[in-house]
């Protein structure tokens, strides 16, 4: 086990390396100035803009500067934004709990809702369960999300009234950001209104929570029903019938996690398509999270901004897809021996 | 006195013969294929056969509804915009754009991503190593955020976002095509063939690849899909075609502040995407099951 | 009395609309205590027959028979679920490949102790627990095993093939069956090792009065330990007697076929002769011959081999074929 986290931190390390020269090299890449670009300081004076050349080793050489962005990324510091002149890092602050809250809660009810199904389809092998549980996820796997979300907007706020259609929380109520996920900061505030408020922030996250998962949840289906039914004609299975379990000991003892195991390897997989999703969900319920504020950015042409939010966004993906990592090493033994690589 | 040959002449079919065999056993897929057959066409034809040109304002007859409805006008079949544009002209155009665009995008990223694909096959060592976490950093970015940035780089538009769909979409086919060079150079069959003195290019070319074609082959046909999402995505965020291009995504966009009094803007364009999506993934399903059944005769 | 009576099954596959006999009416007797031996090669349904002994066959194969009894209790009549509630109590099966037939997710010790039959806990609630696991241990002593605690702790994959084949036996004899089916127990090991699961076999055998019954394509190993033989070939039933009177006075010309195979055989064959064979292969499910399935390899087939033989018994040693060679001997 120590072996494997000594590779994965390894794989981190040389990722956050990656994620960063990637990042800086975009500085480059984008219109206009390198300089403005990297620190987001548009009217600067000579003098500061001397000051600037100085910090990021602008007369150097490239791997100098990247040494001096990297020292910059350590302190926290990374960069102004040009449309706003906040600095990044507290817009990101701000911002990415709310992704984090959006993607976590969408990830959860599509795992939670997918995985099951796929598994009633599997031991239904052939019969009409299946077929009806395929195409109606062939369905939800088709439809364009940004349709999905202004039709779910029209029948549930519009015609039925039953959810919000946008924001994180009624203004009427007044949250402390201590950790920026609205859950947890409810939790632990004393407002007299705390449960009322609680109960608002579960009605507006909900449709668009749907909206995300609704995709990545016909995906988990098709998963977890070719793992289950992989694991159901494998020998063990047949092994294990003949030593006298029933049905459905076999299935819950055995069967269920094993396919489980096959499935959980994909969920990192999964979440960089997920977070895609979010992001556009985030624009039509007017979400305040990172992906509304990157389009936002694009249109304002803010590229310091594009840059730390690439970092941010991909750096936490990257987390989520070590942390399934761990989850699956720890469930499936095989997986702790085996070499990493494809 | 033992006869060596008794069994009767079996005909054993050419393999692609096999796959068209078995993909026309299913009827509703058949169904699906001729679907997209049409809107091949149309995507081809469209500017040649639609009943009004799609950029065609008629200000007198602003956001009418569809013709069953009791306002509507039966020569605009399924209403006009705020600009009095025909919404039928414009999906029928829109078709060559949001899915004939997929297709060369698709065809474009699966040539690029196999040729590098297996070429990195071929490397070992460090070299292998690091592509490969290279690769894996690469696809842990989400696939909007990349065509986001790459879209900031090289300015909106509907070339720029062609451009930026295929770089995203390579990653993925670079992927697919490594791992399955990679498990057929560890078969026997390879191996006889490099005992014999083939170079590495000519085993790709001919061991090889006839036999990891079918894989791609399947991710092309989830590559297709995916395209298609993704310039619908791009085009409604506004980073994709501009508003006088009948994109399907652009046209959903510019409907949204229409919604409430002119719902049919918003309908017609997410279903026609939804009817080709669909499209697309029951011939992909097609394939891939005849692909699958081929395999186990 | 006969432990498990089976008269002309038949295993039919239902393809589409075409329907495949895979099993053509096969009989099988054996007794209390007895090591029989079912020999045949690959393809010829012997592993299909184990597993409609066991019930444990999908929709798709349907089992048909005239008389299917164990411990003469009629089970043709039971419906499947039925069935395999009766059988798991008396029979158990080991099989091919024993690392794959272990669940890679779980150790050895909780499978083990999975199998452990409750009704033979004694004891309360709160003891059955610890008796669970001595009882496990019990049984991998049984089978050999000594140092039980490594064992138990670690994962299939961790251990050789030798060693999970006598996991599996250890968990076939937790009901204590009267009939074990060792389904190719060692096509995948080493001769050594296979001598291991052989000597084990036939002293479960000989100390439990457990019968066995072993399926193997090997007929020179199986000699060594069997007490009777049943050959079949392509899904028919060919020939069955004692293993001494089918050795050295093979009556159908497919075991005689068989057993000049055998190296035992060769010794004698003079330097640069043709090897005995029968010529052409097991015939194919999509392709089987009418009649007695040998035919068209057979050197004696004739005109009347278009209908499929009886079995013929002469003094305990049944034959099945028209023109059997018993008459040379």
């Amino acid at each position: 086990m120590l072996i494997f986290t000594l590779r994965r931190l390894n794989l981190f390390i040389f990722t956050f390396i990656v994620l960063t020269a990637l990042s800086f090299s975009l500085s480059y890449l984008f219109p206009g100035d390198t300089l403005i670009n990297l620190t987001g300081q548009v009217n600067a004076s000579p003098k500061q803009r001397l000051f600037l050349i100085e910090e990021y080793q602008y007369n150097s050489n490239v791997f100098k500067q990247y040494w001096a962005y990297l020292g910059h990324l350590a302190d926290g510091d990374l960069g102004i934004s040009i449309s706003s002149h906040t600095p990044i890092s507290y817009e990101i602050m701000n911002l990415l709990p709310a992704t984090i809250e959006l993607s976590v809660v969408a990830l959860f009810i599509a795992m939670i809702i997918g995985i099951p199904i796929g598994f009633i389809a599997a031991i239904n092998h052939e019969k009409l369960t299946d077929k009806a549980i395929l195409s109606i996820s062939m369905l939800g796997y088709s439809i364009p999300i940004f349709w999905l979300g202004l039709l779910a907007i029209l029948v549930f706020s519009i015609q039925l009234g039953w959810l919000p259609s946008a924001g994180r929380i009624s203004l009427v109520y007044e949250i402390e950001h201590i950790t920026g996920i609205q859950f947890i900061d409810i939790l632990i505030s004393d407002n007299p209104y705390k449960w009322q408020a609680f109960q608002d922030a579960t009605l507006h996250i909900i449709m668009p929570a749907c909206v995300v998962a609704i995709a990545p949840m016909t995906i988990f289906i098709r998963l977890a029903r070719t793992s289950m039914i992989e694991v159901l004609d494998s020998s063990y299975i047949t092994a294990a019938k003949t030593k006298g379990l029933t049905f459905w000991q076999i299935i819950y003892r055995h069967a269920i996690r094993n396919s489980l195991v096959n499935v959980i390897r994909h969920v990192g997989l999964q979440f960089a398509n997920l977070v895609t999703l979010a992001m556009v969900t985030e624009v039509i319920f007017s979400w305040p999270g990172i992906g509304r504020w990157l389009i936002e950015s694009i249109f304002q042409r803010d590229y310091t901004a594009i840059q730390g939010g690439l970092l941010a966004l991909s750096s936490f993906i990257f987390i989520v897809h070590m942390l399934t990592d761990f989850i699956y090493a720890a469930l499936n033994p095989l997986a702790r021996d085996r070499k990493h690589g494809a | 006195m033992a006869r060596e040959n008794i069994y009767q002449e079996e005909e054993f079919p050419s393999p692609l013969l096999q796959l068209w065999y078995n993909f026309k056993e299913k009827p509703f897929i058949m169904l699906a294929f001729s679907c997209s057959l049409a809107l091949v066409f149309l995507a081809i034809f469209a500017p040649i056969i639609t009943p009004f040109s799609s950029s065609q304002s008629h200000l007198d007859h602003i956001l009418l509804p569809p013709a069953w409805n009791n306002d509507g006008n039966v020569s605009f079949l399924l209403g006009t915009d705020q600009l009095g544009r025909d919404m039928l002209s414009m999906l029928m155009h829109g078709a060559s754009f949001t899915f004939g665009l997929s297709f060369i995008i698709v065809i474009t990223s699966a040539i690029i991503g196999v040729v590098i694909g297996s070429l990195s096959a071929l490397t070992s060592g460090f070299k292998s190593s690091f592509l490969n976490h290279f690769l894996d950093v690469i696809l842990s970015i989400p696939s909007l955020l990349l065509a986001i940035v790459i879209v900031a780089i090289l300015g909106t538009g509907l070339s720029n976002t062609v451009l930026a769909i295929i770089i995203v979409l390579i990653p993925q086919f670079i992927h697919t095509t490594r791992n399955e060079v990679k498990k057929e150079f560890s078969k026997d069959y390879v191996l006889a063939s490099k005992l014999d003195g083939a170079s590495p290019l000519r085993l790709l070319r001919y061991s090889i690849f006839p036999n990891i074609l079918e894989k791609i082959i399947t991710q092309a046909t989830l590559a297709q899909s995916a395209a298609i999402l993704d310039i619908a995505a791009l085009g409604f965020l506004g980073l994709g075609a501009p508003t006088y291009i009948p994109e399907w995504g652009t046209m959903v966009a510019n409907g949204i502040d229409l919604f409430y009094i002119a719902p049919w803007t918003v309908y017609f364009p997410g279903f026609a995407i939804l009817f080709a999506v669909i499209a697309t993934n029951l011939v992909g399903e097609g394939l891939r099951h005849a692909l699958k059944l081929r395999k186990e005769h | 009395m006969n432990l498990l009576d089976i008269r002309n099954l038949s295993i039919v596959m239902v393809f589409g609309n075409k329907r495949i006999i895979a099993i053509d009416r096969v009989s099988l007797a054996m007794k209390e205590g007895e090591l029989r031996g079912l020999v045949g090669e690959s393809g010829s349904g012997k592993s299909l027959l184990a597993q409609a002994i066991m019930a444990v066959l999908d929709e798709k194969w349907i089992v048909d028979a005239d008389r299917f009894h164990w411990r003469g209790k009629d089970l043709m009549q039971l419906s499947i679920s039925e069935r395999r509630k009766v059988i798991a109590k008396d029979i158990a099966i080991i099989f091919q490949e024993p690392m794959s037939c272990l669940d890679p997710t779980t150790t050895i010790g909780e499978q083990i102790e999975e199998a452990v039959d409750d009704e033979q806990l004694t004891g309360y609630f709160w003891q059955k627990k610890q008796q669970r696991k001595l009882a496990a241990i019990n049984l991998l002593h049984k089978v050999g095993i000594k140092k039980h605690d490594k064992c138990t702790k670690s994962y299939p994959h961790q251990l050789t093939e030798a060693l999970c084949q006598r996991v599996m036996i250890a968990m076939a004899l937790a009901r204590r069956p009267m009939l074990l089916i060792a389904d190719e127990p060692t096509a995948a090991m080493e001769s050594t090792t296979q001598g291991q699961i052989f000597r084990l076999l036939a002293s479960l055998n000989q100390l439990k009065n457990m019968s066995v019954l072993l399926i193997s394509h090997d007929l020179e190993n199986m000699t060594n330990w069997t007490n009777r033989i049943t050959v079949m070939y392509s899904g028919q039933f060919v020939e069955a007697g004692t293993t001494e009177q089918i050795f050295t006075t093979p009556y159908h010309p497919y075991t005689k076929a068989l057993v000049e195979s055998t190296s035992h055989a060769s010794l004698s064959l003079v330097p640069k002769s043709k090897l005995s064979a029968l010529p052409g292969s097991i015939p194919i499910l999509q392709h089987l011959p009418i009649g007695c399935r040998l035919g068209p390899r057979c050197p004696r087939a004739q005109k009347e081999c278009v209908n499929a033989p009886k079995a013929k018994n002469h003094h305990g040693h049944l034959v099945s074929c028209h023109h059997s060679l018993k008459d040379t001997y």
